[in-house]
């Protein structure tokens, strides 16, 4: 009996993400609509090293603070499904605006992995990345790819069972918002903390600055909660 | 529990976050100095300069139709010769099972499958076009045009892509966030000449217009765009007015297609259409048959074939097919090919002899086809885009009485100078 | 010399920081998730004026409408 791993695919749109999609899954895909919403779903499986891989191909978005519904839609998938695993697809001509996806993820507590797609563009202008150095301060693992190419493919599936099985843990990233900011985060997870349902669900430090951001799905779920 | 900080605190987090990326970029990421221009701002220079960019896109667009239109000829005559053996074949057959293979299979889904060369190739180019990142330049260019019919650059896409196919055309229009912008282009869509009408153009135009048939196709296609500019007009300024909202999209950076991304893109949808004809328009060019062959078509065509009198098609064939395009438009040929018990070749031929059209009704015909009701999966789509039945019903209502106004005004003043 | 202009104004091939963008909630959002933030230096790569614009951006290209350039208000560099 295979084991299952259940993988999501984020990343921007134009970053290669669909070309990633297809290499691991191949023909076995399946497309529909994420219930309720007119946003397309991309599900795919492939088997490796005696795993089962269910790759499901979130929408592309560049940010997870669901202004939009392929954002809810992406950022839903990772909170509620908790998926074993996260691959970030990252344009690496274009890596600063990329990240900003990442940092969130990370943020999140994703069990992210970084595929740092496009080499060949970011060669081909001279970039030099320093890949292990990106990957001890993101505190994630990071995979050279060319996509287009088929580069990369084995050692990005490699990761993400390594990533599904624990062998690599992936840290839950803080960042200092400056002290005012910081001031009225502390003030908000101490009253999240206060309930117990919610800051057992997600991590009370990230509802913190969702609330602050003005993130729409979060500030309904705490009116919920308030009403129920 | 509000925040008091409102958006001051959003842009202070965004602003953390990338404050974070670039002190890690610093030590992480090495660009050459004086860097700033890649080759794709390069070749932008040209593509999206203010004085080319437009010529430039009119160029390529012809390039895209030339190239189409001429390399599938010599696939498209393979393809007749091949239908035209397998009906040597079936012609020994008697009886109903002979007529159903030959007028009803051959001669209707024949009629169609001879154009999946066009439709493909015309699948590739707009692959190609979206993979090496040339749409996006393409919405660049034509903002200002698009502003001028109330719209943006965001709408363009969805309009090219409707002339592949109105289907992925209205499903593009997800990307555009103002839902009235996004309902007018979804309603305009249909009038981007979609792959399925080609074969009634080429049939048409390639019998009664010989010499000046490519230049006649080509006349669709602009009236299609020209009616869609001034409904977008008109709906901007009666049903949807309004602000038209923001503007932002990323240029991605040039890249080569691949051959492998660009096949299967062009698998995506190309595999759609032969589904289309092996489901839809193979069990209505049967049922068309087989009506057809228990005398009860004529009496529907009879009836309903008044209405298209002041067009100059008021026939019962013309009625019949007509009213079976609605289901997918390539049936409009496919049926006249099971009526007339002919395959491409000769289908022109048979139509003019039996109807009696001269080019001019011909004309109005492939107009009235060209503008009429988008073909039910379309309306599906647009059903499930909007989320209602109110859109998809008014499309069909609103699109059929313009094709009527349009193809009568055609055929009624073209009388007057050609008699 | 270093007073606010909308980016409207600006040249292709001029750098400048931007400042504040007078706009609604949604609208800054969405620009500061695709690294649009006060404080950042863009460059202007082409110009349609009256018309959209292709600018820098933190190394990647965006485009952005008419309507936009003239509320985003910017300062030489």
């Amino acid at each position: 009996m295979a084991k299952e791993i259940i993988v999501a695919l984020a990343g921007n749109p134009n970053s290669g993400k669909t070309t990633v999609f297809n290499n691991l899954t191949g023909a076995r895909q399946h497309v529909g609509n994420w219930p309720g919403v007119t946003v397309e779903k991309k599900e795919g499986s492939c088997n490796y090293k005696g795993y089962s891989i269910k790759v499901v191909d979130l929408p592309g978005v560049y940010s997870l603070t669901a202004y939009s519904p392929d954002e809810v839609v992406a950022r839903n998938f990772i909170v509620e499904e908790k998926p074993d695993a996260v691959v970030d697809i990252v344009d690496a001509s274009s890596l600063e605006r990329n990240l900003y996806l990442a940092v969130q993820l990370l943020e999140m507590g994703a069990r992210l992995i970084v595929a740092l797609n496009m080499m060949d563009e970011a060669d081909s202008r001279n970039y030099r990345i320093d890949v292990e150095g990106l990957s001890h301060l993101l505190g994630a693992p990071v995979v050279p790819m060319v996509a287009n190419r088929n580069r990369g493919t084995e050692e990005l599936l490699e990761e993400i069972i390594k990533v599904a099985e624990k062998e690599v843990e992936v840290k839950e990233l803080v960042i200092s918002y400056g002290q005012e900011v910081e001031e009225e985060i502390a003030r908000l997870e101490r009253l999240i903390s206060q309930d117990g349902e919610l800051s057992s669900k997600y991590s009370p430090r990230w509802l913190a600055v969702k609330l602050l951001e003005g993130d729409e799905e979060i500030v309904k779920k705490f009116k919920d909660v308030k009403a129920g | 529990m509000r925040s008091i900080y409102g958006d001051e605190a959003e842009t202070v987090i965004a602003d953390g976050r990338y404050g974070f990326i670039s002190g890690l970029l610093k030590d992480v990421l090495k660009k050459p100095p004086i860097e700033r221009l890649t080759l794709s701002d390069k070749i932008d220079r040209v593509i999206i300069n203010r004085w080319l960019g437009i010529p430039l896109f009119l160029a390529i667009m012809f390039g895209v139709f030339q190239f189409v239109f001429k390399l599938s000829v010599p696939f498209m005559d393979w393809i007749d010769a091949g239908f035209g053996w397998l009906a040597g074949l079936v012609s020994g057959i008697g009886g109903w099972g002979g007529s159903l293979l030959a007028d009803g299979v051959i001669g209707g889904v024949g009629s169609v499958l001879i154009f999946v060369p066009p439709i493909f190739l015309l699948f590739i180019a707009i692959a190609v076009l979206e993979d090496c990142g040339y749409m996006a330049r393409a919405a660049f260019i034509m903002d200002r045009v698009m502003h001028k019919i109330g719209l943006h650059g965001r709408s363009f896409i969805p309009m090219i892509l409707g002339f592949g196919c109105n289907i992925p055309g209205i499903m593009a229009t997800r990307t555009i966030e103002n839902p009235k912008d996004r309902l007018t282009t979804i309603l305009i869509n249909p009038f981007m000449s979609c792959g399925a009408r080609l074969p009634i153009f080429v049939l048409l135009a390639g019998y009664f217009f010989a010499a000046q048939a490519g230049l006649v196709v080509f006349c669709m296609y602009i009236i299609g765009i020209v009616v869609a500019i001034i409904m977008a007009l008109v709906f901007r300024k009666t049903l949807f007015r309004g602000v038209s909202s923001h503007f932002v999209m990323e240029l991605p950076p040039y890249r080569l297609p691949t051959v492998k991304g660009v096949l299967t893109h062009m698998w995506e949808r190309g595999r759609l259409f032969l589904r289309k004809a092996g489901t839809i328009i193979f069990g209505v060019v049967v049922l068309v048959w087989l009506l057809d062959y228990t005398g009860a078509l004529e009496p529907i065509g009879s009836a309903i074939a008044p209405v298209f009198a002041p067009c100059g098609f008021g026939q019962w064939q013309a009625a019949v097919s007509l009213f079976f395009g609605f289901l997918a438009k390539e049936v409009v040929v496919g049926t006249m090919g099971t009526l007339f018990a002919a395959e491409e070749g000769v289908l022109g031929g048979a139509i003019a002899a039996q109807l009696g059209w001269t080019p001019l009704i011909a004309f109005a015909f492939m107009v009235f086809c060209l503008l009429y009701i988008p073909c039910v999966a379309a309306v599906a789509t647009i059903k499930s885009e909007t989320n209602s039945w109110k859109w998809p019903l008014f499309a069909i209502f609103y699109t059929t009485a313009i094709a009527w106004i349009v193809a009568t005004l055609i055929f009624q003043i073209g009388s007057l100078f050609v008699g | 010399m270093n007073q606010l202009i909308p980016l409207a104004m600006v040249i292709p091939g001029e750098m400048v920081q931007v400042v504040d963008v007078r706009a609604g909630w949604g609208l800054r959002r969405k620009l500061a998730d695709m690294g649009l933030t006060p404080g950042v230096i863009i460059r202007v790569m082409n110009s349609q004026m009256p018309g959209p614009i292709v600018i820098d951006l933190r190394g990647s290209r965006l485009v952005l409408g008419y309507g936009m350039t003239q509320k985003i208000l910017v300062k030489r560099v």
